[in-house]
């Protein structure tokens, strides 16, 4: 095996390869259900406005 | 250069790139046309034996009901005892590992057990949620999450936890519970729904 292959699989290489991808896919978690969340809550606010004023 | 780049980060680059499909997919008319392609599956489905009896005989349905509604309870306990850990808000007397690790086993039998249930149910109402909104969020999260559970955040707590980033580690516990919270709600969602 030679020096680049090392590199590239090494146990250090794969920590920051696995964290990078976690990284953006629990930011896309986050900020989605922060949206949909939002979202829900504000319309289910808006119905009981026009419901009750 | 690039094929050093792609070596290094192959997993954050396949990750990111499905993020992409995914949200393409969203947004083109393909949408449309899988959502009006499957309309006669969940028709066939009520057609089966799971949809016959899952429509004539409420008791089963009720009994698998309860089985799926105990399955989701005993998901959620381990998402929440194996993230909670990550966090260091519970169990903070348990080496991470050891919960972590726990909580998996248990939730594998959880979610295998919610899917099943979870089938049978969907086969006895499937004219009714193939309409409602909510359900589709439902699978979507359900099966962002277990892709999330398996591909991400499982590998990434493989490794030595005091080696991570304990900002990436806080936040995949956060979107962990994020999403299953998701699943949950929407799940009881459809229950309030038609």
């Amino acid at each position: 095996m030679n020096d680049s292959d090392d590199t590239h699989h090494s146990p250090d290489q794969k920590v920051k390869d696995d964290q990078a991808a976690a990284l953006i896919v629990a930011q896309v978690f986050i900020v989605f259900s922060g949206i949909y969340w939002f979202l829900q809550i504000e319309s289910v606010r808006a119905l009981l406005e026009l419901a009750y004023g | 250069m690039s094929t050093a780049i792609f070596s290094n980060y192959s997993k954050t680059l396949i990750t990111a790139a499905i993020l992409l499909a995914a949200l393409m997919f969203g947004y083109s008319d393909l949408l449309s046309t899988v959502y009006v392609g499957l309309e006669p599956v969940f028709m066939w489905s009520e057609t089966t034996w799971f949809g016959y009896i899952g429509k004539n005989y409420g008791g089963i349905f009720a009994v698998i009901q309860a089985v799926h509604l105990l399955s989701m309870a005993v998901l959620g306990g381990a998402v929440i005892a194996g993230d909670g850990r990550v966090l260091g808000i519970v169990l903070r007397d348990v080496p991470v590992r050891t919960v972590v690790d726990r909580a998996h086993r248990i939730f594998v039998w959880a979610l295998i057990v919610v899917v099943a249930t979870g089938i049978f149910m969907a086969c006895g109402v499937a004219s009714k949620i193939y309409f409602l909104p909510v359900y589709w969020f439902k699978m979507l999260s359900l099966g962002a999450g277990t892709l999330f559970h398996f591909f991400i955040r499982r590998p990434l707590l493989r490794h030595d936890i005091n080696q991570l980033n304990p900002i990436v580690v806080k936040m995949v516990a956060i979107a962990s519970i994020l999403v299953w919270f998701m699943v949950a709600a929407t799940g009881r969602w459809i229950g309030f729904s038609g």
